[in-house]
Formats: structure tokens, C-alpha cells, sequence
């Protein structure tokens, strides 16, 4: 076959191999059968050399190649919830213009609705145990933002844990029981503004905690897939009285806090941060039940890491000016392993020394590790001081990306982030960042002598928390 | 040792949960899942081999495995992150080892021992975890730098400037209410069943304390409608 000005090829004829039925350089088409066999109805643009380059970066831009290879090929389980509802089977929980929502994109482009205000707080069990300085390091940066406790957000005691912690730990407990728990709770966020004069749906949750988030968000996904489940928990919710006009309510989206840092980040560091932290240098783990559960909804941001990796962490410390190093374990989870954190700790240091704290110092010489969730502080930060039976000689300060932020909006680091439960030597980040330890520690137990004498400082009214303070 | 039919029993208990068929798609062999993961890295453990055993309905291996080595997963999701097929091997791990427990595996009930604080914990207040288990005694391996600041447990808690948050036995305070609501759904989704078979002497601790809860709740209850 003898090429013609309609065969597939560069019709460039400066270039090299130019000509009818040519490919364009460094490639040859020996059968003038079109391009990689796309067959004969396969038709050349004509583009001049400029115009096919100028096409070609436009669409290396655009494109996104996740969404061309993998997203077409999920069902995104949202499309499903709706159906639902306009079935009459559950009834969604909104997020209105009332929660203030900034749009984001996830894994393939999607997109994700992030409230911004009007939130119950789902706590994290590890994290008010362990290490509370996450939710008082969120809630000191809500009130700076301008948020009303009882108003723009909500703390109280009718909530239980997700209880995945331990499913996924010891395999007790099972789908039913999750789902059970994961509407009980997401209901009682529902009517908890009535109590405050407010309409139902006032209050959006958001989850604290990595592994609530990844589990919810797996049992969401099943409960809009399996009727079987449905029939069988709304019995369960019923019992409680945990129904809306005989209806499950579901959520419209399960947010994630980092989530919400990470679309307030710009506001945090123009309106807040009063420290210079561009001499931080800052390594991220980012939670495997965050981005490696449900992967389809995790944020990504094609400003942050090339939009390859989620958004979540970096974009924060980017914000606020910090050094981001990339490390060669990145991907890896911190070792905790739910199970393991309790009865196979062997595993847990060594995983976590080997493959995070050590990358973290020796290649990146990192001054702060920092994370989005519950296991992987508690995991990297209370595991170093034994490695130097090992002589694994190093440490790294561990602290979540909510913690850093607060600090360099100048939060005390002991009566606000609350860095005395760490383990791992954040006292070397604070005086990097300018902060006197020395000095911060000494007022805190000076505080501890008010407190035990009663004068205690809050964040919001007390009376909030059982639905009083109207 | 299980008969065979015993053991085809439980693979057909495994593959007839719902999510079987949604976690497991199909596998070529390529062992990314293994390459990412980390309990791969210090056990005899391989997701690539659950899928395959599943795969290819081995139910003898399928028994073997469920011995020891589905407690090696960390159930990071990384293995389901990265497979090109969409299986998730850590969500067949989970599938497996609930029937584990559902069988009464002498090996559950083995692994599960030093968790019976946890579980203790979580039916009975709603939280897996509260600062009195993260006590210098409990873990001496995380050293003697565990806290910044000496003091008493119940003061530093006072310290924290969020009231649900001042307590010591729980993570925060759960409402009365609410723990009830939790026994409830612990009894009729079959948790509490699944606690006996593996600790029975957990069991009757659990069992004392949530009829205590509960007597505690109508009362207040029978003190309001009074009231």
C-alpha cells in the first residue's frame, strides 16, 4: 500500500520522516496502517508542528490519566445513595450552603463537597486518650477562625467510638454491628442542632479519626450496595429510635478533618499563623485508612505533588511555608496494625523505626514527622526511645499536621497542642520554631496549681456538652 | 484437626459473606500486594497467597492459613490500594478471621488473649481506648519520656481545656444513654455471642457490667418520669 496525504502519519514535511504515511520523529510506521492500529478511519489533525505541540500540552494538562485509565471503570456509590433517597429508602444528610462547602476533587477527578462550618465533632478514641492535643489543637484554630461554639460547631457526650479499631484488630464484631454504629452515630449528629434551636441536618459531622473515616466510608458503601444490610440494621435503628420518618439517614459525604484543614489551609496561614516555619524541614505520612481505604475518595490537588499523591498534609505545611521533603518510604504505613500496637510490638518498632523514623531522619533530616491519624502518631512517636537498644541513635518529633498548624498560629505548645503526652523529642521543633520550652512548661505547671484549685480554661462552655448554654 | 467437611464449612461461611465477591476479582499472580506490604516484611505472610488460596478454593490451605498467619495483616489497605484486579486482600483477611472467631478457632482465641483489655474497654464504655491503659507500667518499651510533664493522671486530664475530654477510664465521656444504645447493638448483631465463644470468663465480666449500665439507666429513667 503506497502512502497518501490521507494516511495517518506527520504531515509535517520539516520534520524528520516527514511525509504522507509517516510517523512523527523517532517513530516509523512501516505498514501506513495508521497509528499503534488504530485502525483506517483513523483521521491526521493537519496541526502544524506548533499548533500539535500546543494541542499536546493541553491535553497533558488537562488530563488527568487516572481518570482516563481507572475512573470510568468505578462505580462512584454516590449516584447510588441519591437513587435511594428518591426511592424513598434513606434520607440524605445534606451539606447546604449553610456548611459553608468548598469544592475539592478526589482520586479520578471527582468531585467532593467540604463542609466548612456547622460541625459535630466525631472524636477519636485514640486520639482523646493519647494524644489530645488533635482535637484541642482543632477546636483552638476554629474559635481563631471565628466559629461559635453551639453555633458553628458542636462537642458532646452522645457519641460512641467507630469500634473499626478493634474489628480490624481482633475480627470481633462484623458488618452489622459496624453499620449499626456508624448510623447511630451519624444520626444523633443529625438531630443534635434541635436541641440547640436549631433544624435537623444544622450540625455536619466530622470524623477525627483516619480509621473511622476509611470504615465508615467502607460501611457506607455497602449499605447503599446491600439491601440485605439495610433491612437488617434498620431493625437494629429502630430499636433505638434512630430513625428519620421510619428512614436511615446516610451522609452525603463522610469528611475527614485534614480534609477540612487541608480547604482551609490559605485562610489559616493569611488570617493566623504568626510564626515563620520556612526553616522546618517537614516529612508527611499520610494514613493508610485516609487514602487506601475507598481510595476513590481521597482529596488530590494537581497543585500538590503533581496531583500523583493526595493532598492531604502537604498542602498544610506547603501553606504555611514549611519545607516539604519527599522520602523514599512515603508510601508506607507507620506499622501500628491494630493487633499488633497491643500484642506484636516487635513488629510495630521495628516497621515503624526501620522503614519511617529512619527514613525520616537520615535521608530527608526531617525536623517533624507529620500525620492525619490516630495510630500513626500514637506508632512512630512512642516507639523511637526504644531503638536505642538497637542503636537505632535517632528520633524525629511526631505530631499531627493539625498540632504543627496550631503552633505556628502561636497556640501554646503545652496548654493548647498539649505535646506533653508525645513521647518523641517535640521539644527540639518548638524551640526550632522559635518557641521557648523551658519557658512554656514552667507556665503550664504553674496552670496545673489553677487547676487543681478548680480554674480551669475551656475552649467552649462545659454546658454545650450535655445541651445546655443555649 | 479439622475433617474435611468441617473445613469446606468454613470456606463456604467465608465466601458466602456478601462482600466475598466484591474484595475478590480475580489475580495474576503479579505479587504487588505482597511487595507493598508490610507484614510481608516480618512474617511467613503473603496476601498474594490468600488471594490465590481463595482464588483457587483450596480449602485445606484456606484451614492452614487461618491458623496463625491471617492474624500476620496489619489491614493497612495498602495490598488493596495497589491491586490492579481491585482485590482487597486485607478485607478477605477480615472476612476470614470473623469466621474464625464464628468457628471458635482454637488459634482466635490464642492471638485474641492479650486483647481482653481492649475488648473489656470498648463494650462496655464505647471507647477502645482511654489514658489510663497508656500508663508507663503497660509499656515500658515506649521509655520514661512517655510524658513531658509529671503530675497526676486526673489533673493533667483536668488540663485539657475540652470537658469531654476530662476523664481518665474513658477516651471522653460517653453519656449513659448512649452506652446503652451500644449494648444494644452489641446483642442483637451477635458480638456478644462471638465474646463468649472466645473468652467466656471476659464474657461474664462484660456481661455484670453492661446489666449494671442498664439497671443504672432505667433507674434514672423511672427517677425522670417520677420527677
Amino acid at each position: 500500500m503506497t502512502p497518501t496525504d490521507n494516511t495517518p502519519g506527520n504531515h509535517d514535511v520539516t520534520g524528520e520522516g516527514a511525509g504522507p504515511g509517516a510517523m512523527k520523529p523517532g517513530l516509523r510506521n512501516t505498514d501506513g496502517q495508521g497509528i499503534a492500529g488504530h485502525g483506517s478511519f483513523f483521521r491526521q489533525t493537519d496541526l502544524s508542528r506548533e499548533d500539535a505541540a500546543k494541542a499536546t500540552d493541553w491535553v497533558r494538562k488537562h488530563v488527568d490519566r487516572r481518570t482516563a485509565d481507572l475512573g470510568g471503570r468505578m462505580d462512584d456509590v454516590r449516584e447510588h445513595m441519591w437513587e435511594l433517597e428518591r426511592e424513598g429508602e434513606i434520607i440524605v444528610h445534606r451539606i447546604t450552603d449553610a456548611h459553608k462547602p468548598v469544592t475539592v476533587h478526589t482520586l479520578f477527578g471527582w468531585e467532593k463537597k467540604i463542609p466548612t462550618n456547622q460541625f459535630w465533632h466525631h472524636k477519636s478514641c485514640g486520639q482523646c486518650g493519647n494524644i489530645p492535643g488533635y482535637p484541642t489543637s482543632l477546636l483552638w484554630i476554629m474559635n481563631n477562625l471565628g466559629m461559635q461554639p453551639g453555633r458553628d460547631y458542636l462537642d458532646e457526650t452522645d457519641q460512641t467510638s467507630c469500634t473499626a479499631w478493634n474489628y480490624h484488630g481482633s475480627g470481633i464484631g462484623n458488618v452489622e454491628s459496624l453499620a449499626a454504629v456508624f448510623l447511630r452515630n451519624f444520626h444523633q449528629a443529625y438531630v443534635s442542632g434541635k436541641q440547640h434551636g436549631f433544624d435537623a441536618g444544622h450540625f455536619y459531622p466530622l470524623v477525627h479519626c483516619g480509621t473511622s473515616f476509611g470504615n465508615y466510608k467502607e460501611i457506607r458503601k455497602y449499605l447503599i450496595e446491600s439491601a440485605a444490610l439495610r433491612e437488617k440494621v434498620k431493625k437494629i435503628l429502630g430499636r433505638l429510635g434512630r430513625l428519620v420518618d421510619g428512614k436511615l439517614v446516610i451522609p452525603e459525604e463522610v469528611v475527614h478533618y485534614s480534609e477540612w484543614l487541608h480547604v482551609m489551609r490559605n485562610r489559616i496561614a493569611s488570617d493566623l499563623q504568626k510564626i515563620d516555619v520556612s526553616n522546618i524541614r517537614v516529612t508527611a505520612h499520610v494514613a493508610c485508612h485516609y487514602y487506601k481505604m475507598v481510595h476513590e475518595d481521597a482529596v488530590y490537588d494537581a497543585s500538590v505533588l503533581g496531583g500523583n499523591r493526595t493532598a492531604i498534609i502537604t498542602s498544610v505545611a506547603q501553606a504555611l511555608g514549611a519545607q516539604v521533603i519527599d522520602y523514599s518510604t512515603w508510601y508506607d504505613c507507620c506499622g501500628f496494625g491494630f493487633r499488633h500496637i497491643i500484642s506484636e510490638r516487635e513488629f510495630v518498632r521495628s516497621f515503624t523505626m526501620d522503614r519511617k523514623i529512619r527514613v525520616a531522619s537520615e535521608e530527608a533530616r526531617a525536623d517533624v514527622m507529620l500525620t492525619n491519624d490516630t495510630g500513626c502518631v500514637t506508632t512512630m512517636d512512642k516507639n523511637q526511645w526504644i531503638g536505642k537498644s538497637h542503636e537505632q541513635n535517632f528520633q524525629v518529633p511526631v505530631m499531627a499536621d493539625i498540632q504543627f498548624a496550631a503552633l505556628a498560629c502561636g497556640a501554646d505548645p503545652l496548654k493548647i497542642v498539649q505535646l506533653q503526652w508525645h513521647a518523641s523529642p517535640c521539644e527540639d521543633l518548638v524551640e526550632k520554631m522559635g518557641i521557648s520550652w523551658s519557658n512554656a512548661k514552667k507556665e503550664f505547671q504553674e496552670y496545673l496549681k489553677e487547676v487543681e484549685r478548680g480554674n480551669i480554661e475551656y475552649l467552649y462552655n462545659p454546658e454545650l456538652a450535655y445541651g445546655g448554654a443555649k | 484437626m479439622a475433617t474435611y467437611a468441617e473445613m469446606q464449612q468454613i470456606f463456604d461461611d467465608i465466601r458466602g459473606d456478601f462482600r466475598y465477591d466484591l474484595e475478590l476479582n480475580g489475580c495474576l499472580n503479579c505479587g504487588v500486594c505482597t511487595a507493598t506490604c508490610p507484614a510481608a516484611h516480618f512474617y511467613d505472610y503473603s496476601p498474594r497467597e490468600i488471594v490465590q488460596l481463595l482464588w483457587t478454593e483450596n480449602v485445606e490451605q484456606i484451614y492452614d492459613v487461618m491458623q496463625e498467619k491471617i492474624w500476620a495483616c496489619a489491614q493497612c489497605m495498602t495490598c488493596a490500594a495497589r491491586c490492579p484486579f481491585k482485590n482487597s486482600p486485607g478485607g478477605l483477611v477480615a472476612i476470614m478471621r470473623e469466621v474464625a472467631i464464628a468457628h471458635g478457632l482454637q488459634s482466635a482465641k490464642d492471638v485474641l488473649r492479650p486483647f481482653g483489655r481492649v475488648m473489656l474497654k470498648l463494650i462496655t464504655t464505647g471507647n477502645q481506648l482511654s489514658p489510663d491503659m497508656i500508663q508507663p507500667d503497660h509499656f515500658p518499651d515506649w521509655g520514661p519520656n512517655i510524658q513531658k510533664v509529671e503530675g497526676d493522671l486526673k489533673v493533667l486530664r483536668k488540663a485539657i481545656p475540652v470537658k469531654t475530654l476530662q476523664t481518665v477510664d474513658t477516651a471522653w465521656e460517653v453519656s449513659l444513654k448512649t452506652s446503652v444504645e451500644m449494648y444494644t447493638i452489641w446483642e442483637m448483631t451477635g458480638v456478644l455471642k462471638s465474646l463468649e465463644m472466645m473468652d467466656e470468663n471476659l464474657f461474664d465480666v462484660i456481661e455484670d457490667f453492661i446489666d449494671e449500665k442498664k439497671e443504672d439507666y432505667e433507674d434514672r429513667l423511672k427517677e425522670q418520669e417520677d420527677g
